[in-house]
């Protein structure tokens, strides 16, 4: 059995961290191929993978069959089910039900913060003026987090409670509001903290940082490219 | 248990968990919020807030269960009611149900700006951007592999979720007169003559309220 996911840039592609996240904080073996987006050859190296175009992609290959899964929602619910001792979902059917709608929530939605607001794990947190839209996605994610912590959440630190499938949708929004230096409640700190304190969220940002592909679409300040230390902390 | 839905002729998003319910024989009561003018009106909003926050129609509800998007309603039922087959047995096939069925939910947005879902509107040919047109390209490539691999009519053979999530793309092709091979015309007819596919429709011709943003002659409506 061999597991490969085939992501883009750890620093911008916010869906390719999400099942790589789940995948390692669940103790999922897997081997990774990079590919660097928004340059020439990257579509023809994706296509190469998935008819769909779109990172991230997960192979799974088992002597001569093989499985070829895309879309980071299909993906996650193919490892829970190949995988169920993992619990990727709240083992409660409640929990469970609520961490897919707001994974779900997550994959359709939240366009005007994902638009102001890319993932850049280099860039040092900073301030950026936002639309009454994107405040509103920020209001919406704040009360969709508080409201698992509350109902589902209280045996640990995550959304409910031990990590699951959810946080690592909601891995790359808590990126953002770190870089973007959004406001937040005390109780979504903590969970943000919970989240970047994670040996995979450690270990994908030290690759993030350490990366050189530059895309110039998600830098802001662009020609100027604000970047952290590859050490920083 | 309960489906909060908005209006027949225009809720794409309504249309797909009510039509996999039906089509798999799971009782439901049915609650109807018509969307109102213009859209996203508070009281559209308020009406809808009392079964949930995130402010989007379908939401399922099962005793203290309040699900809300599409794909997670249809998971929720695919365990509540195993026996039904919501995704195909095969895990294989299974997969790929929901690749399809994710490509679908966060997808094909040029298709879905220039073709609103608009059952009522007669049929009438439109032009596509390029982006709208590669959109159409893919959902063929990627119905006619299915029904090539699994021998039709449906997505997976039978009936299924995947099925569901795009039956409200069958319905746009057809209303906009999208020119498509003849493969897919087989399979938007075997859709189109679901009688639960039926039944939404009579439910949408029989409504008489207009959401301008969807009509897009605006202020004509066909």
């Amino acid at each position: 059995m061999s597991l490969k996911l085939i992501i883009g840039n750890k620093n911008y592609s916010s869906w390719s961290m999400r099942p790589w996240i789940a995948m390692k904080a669940a103790g999922i073996p897997f081997d990774e191929t990079v590919i660097s987006l928004y340059v020439e050859g990257s579509e023809a190296a994706i296509r190469a993978h998935s008819p769909a175009g779109k990172v991230p992609i997960l192979i799974d290959r088992q002597g001569d069959r093989e499985v070829r899964v895309w879309e980071s929602l299909a993906i996650l619910e193919y490892l829970a089910e190949k995988f169920p001792a993992a619990q990727l979902w709240p083992s409660d059917p409640a929990a469970r039900a609520l961490a897919r709608a707001i994974s779900t929530e997550m994959h359709a939605g939240f366009v005007p913060l994902r638009q102001q607001c890319s993932m850049n794990m280099w860039r040092p947190p900073a301030r950026r003026d936002l639309s009454d839209d994107a405040k509103a996605n920020i209001a919406r994610i704040q009360a969709l987090w508080t409201d698992a912590r509350d109902r589902f959440g209280t045996s640990g630190p995550f959304l409910f409670g031990r990590l699951c499938a959810a946080d690592a949708m909601y891995a790359p929004i808590v990126s953002r509001f770190e870089t973007y230096a959004i406001d937040v409640s005390a109780p979504v700190a903590a969970y943000m903290q919970a989240m970047i304190a994670l040996p995979a969220w450690q270990e994908w940002r030290r690759a993030a940082l350490r990366e050189t592909w530059v895309i110039p679409k998600f830098e802001y300040d662009w020609p100027d490219v604000k970047r952290l230390a590859a050490d920083a902390a | 248990m309960k489906l909060v839905i908005a209006n027949k002729n225009y809720s794409s998003w309504s249309m797909r968990p009510w039509i996999a319910m039906k089509a798999a024989g799971i009782a439901f009561d049915e609650v109807l919020i018509p969307f109102g003018s213009p859209l996203g009106n508070e009281e559209f909003k308020q009406r809808l807030a009392a079964y949930t926050p995130a402010g989007m129609v379908p939401v399922l509800i099962d005793g203290d269960t309040h699900i809300w998007e599409t794909l997670a309603i249809i998971e929720y039922l695919a365990e509540a009611f195993p026996d039904r087959r919501l995704w195909p047995a095969d895990g294989k096939a299974r997969t790929q149900a929901r690749v399809l069925a994710s490509e679908m939910h966060a997808g094909f947005a040029a298709l879905r700006r220039e073709c609103p879902m608009n059952i009522r509107r007669p049929v009438w040919a439109r032009e596509l951007s390029a982006a709208a047109l590669a959109n159409v390209a893919r959902i063929e490539a990627m119905w006619g592999e299915c029904r090539a691999r699994h021998g039709g009519p449906f997505l997976f053979g039978k009936f299924c979720a995947a099925d569901a999530m795009y039956a409200p793309v069958v319905t746009r092709l057809h209303t906009y007169g999208i020119k498509v091979d003849r493969d897919t015309l087989g399979y938007m007819e075997a859709v189109m003559a679901l009688p639960a596919f039926a039944e939404w429709r009579a439910g949408a011709l029989a409504e008489s309220a207009i959401v301008a943003e969807d009509e897009i002659d605006w202020p004509t409506v066909l």
